[in-house]
């Protein structure tokens, strides 16, 4: 991303989006929700300067996870609250607009799509077969083996 | 940064979100299982349909604007996520076996799609094809170990704008319809979520919490637990022990001769273009 304030406008505004479509599609009051969200833009926000402070190769997202994490995990000073208030904003409300602007900016690889041919595409959903039905195995046997299920 | 198309982008998200939140989560019978529609697929859609292909509504200078705001977008679902795990991680530690294993799962990429690319009649392609499911991280390890230029290279570009156009859309259609079945427990799906792809862990999921709301919250934090495990691992796994074995497999079942088949050639041809 450019700069900070670039940054900082852009996740506003996506905040705003969601807190729409939060409203819409889970009638969930943004002003019940302002909190959550905030809660969220600050663990992002923490995640990205944490990123840049420290010198390992490790992508900002895996600092914001882990952020978030730890706000959350029972124990933690106000985990329960952070938890509660980060519920009102629900996920799928939050991936709609991900792919909204995935879905525009991929429309320019419909092109390049168009010239790849159908084998790779035979391909592609094999991989995606493989690694979700190969994971989803796995884990039931050992869920199984260690009586969890 | 402060031109007028940026706010361009933001009404039509906006407009693209109010949509899709509107028709909401629908469902419908495909043979044995059930397909799940999420609203962010429906937008996903508009989206491809906004370019000048279609509605011509934004030019191609906008389309590369919007792509910095994906990984941005991307941040709030992830910390999100974070908050998921956290209050889970009783219920993570209990099933940590299990989900410290399944990230061997990932490598079914390898074992579904190798004899699959060697069936259509690619090359070294597969290598870069089937090694995993092409993400960013590993587009650029196989950038550096052949270049993307070569036939690694292509297969991995080729997956990579695959699951870049239709990923999501399969993996949330996949996962409703694996949940369906009944075969595999919800948490056992859930833990196959988390690919290592935002977009592709958030279509599953969904699809997974709409067919059992009443596990939503395990799901989440099952399927971003997974998503992360991936993310720390998907490189060093891609490394050390997906490349290895594509090349060995390769090395014993793969093509010997040099002639560019049809598969090679579609390929080759996808690159000229560019």
């Amino acid at each position: 991303m450019a700069n900070w304030r670039d940054t900082l406008r852009i996740l506003i505004i996506v905040a705003g989006i969601t807190l729409v479509g939060n409203l819409i599609g889970f009638k969930v009051n943004p002003i019940e929700a302002i909190p959550g969200m905030l809660v969220l833009l600050g663990i992002v926000i923490a995640g990205l300067i944490l990123a840049k402070l420290i010198p390992l190769k490790l992508p900002s997202i895996v600092y914001i996870s882990l952020i978030g994490i730890i706000l959350t995990i029972p124990g933690f000073p106000g985990a329960a609250w952070f938890a509660a208030q980060a519920n009102k904003v629900q996920f799928l409300a939050l991936c709609t607009p991900v792919l909204a602007y995935a879905g525009i900016a991929s429309g320019k690889d419909l092109d390049e799509f168009k010239k790849l041919g159908w084998r790779i595409v035979v391909v592609s959903i094999f991989v995606f077969i493989g690694t979700f039905v190969g994971s989803a195995a796995i884990a039931q046997v050992v869920l199984k083996l260690t009586g969890q299920i | 940064m402060h031109k007028p198309s940026e706010w361009k982008i933001h009404a039509l998200v906006l407009a693209m979100v109010v949509v899709s939140e509107f028709i909401g989560i629908k469902s419908f019978q495909v043979g044995p299982g059930k397909a799940i529609l999420l609203p962010m697929l429906y937008a996903l859609v508009i989206g491809f349909l906004m370019g000048p292909k279609f509605l011509k509504v934004v030019n191609l200078e906008e389309m590369k604007l919007a792509t910095p705001f994906i990984g941005l977008s991307v941040m709030l679902l992830i910390a999100k996520y974070g908050t998921t795990i956290g209050p889970s991680i009783p219920l993570l530690l209990k099933a940590g076996p299990a989900l410290i294993l399944q990230e061997i799962g990932n490598f079914g990429t390898i074992v579904f799609a190798f004899p699959i690319a060697m069936l259509l009649g690619f090359g070294r392609e597969a290598i870069g094809a089937v090694h995993s499911i092409a993400r960013e991280g590993n587009l650029a390890i196989i950038a550096d170990m052949y270049g993307l230029e070569s036939p690694e290279g292509r297969g991995v570009m080729g997956i990579y704008i695959c699951g870049t156009l239709f990923g999501a859309i399969f993996f949330g259609i996949m996962a409703g319809f694996f949940a369906s079945l009944k075969i595999f427990h919800p948490y056992a799906l859930a833990m196959a979520c988390g690919v290592g792809s935002a977009s592709m862990m958030a279509a599953s999921s969904g699809a997974l919490t709409a067919v059992y709301p009443a596990m939503a919250k395990e799901i989440q934090a099952f399927a971003s637990a997974s998503n992360l495990l991936t993310a720390a691992d998907g490189v060093y796994a891609s490394i050390f022990v997906a490349i290895p074995f594509t090349e060995w497999l390769y090395r014993k079942f793969g093509r010997k001769d040099n002639v560019t088949r049809a598969a090679q050639a579609d390929l080759a041809a996808g690159r000229e273009g560019n």
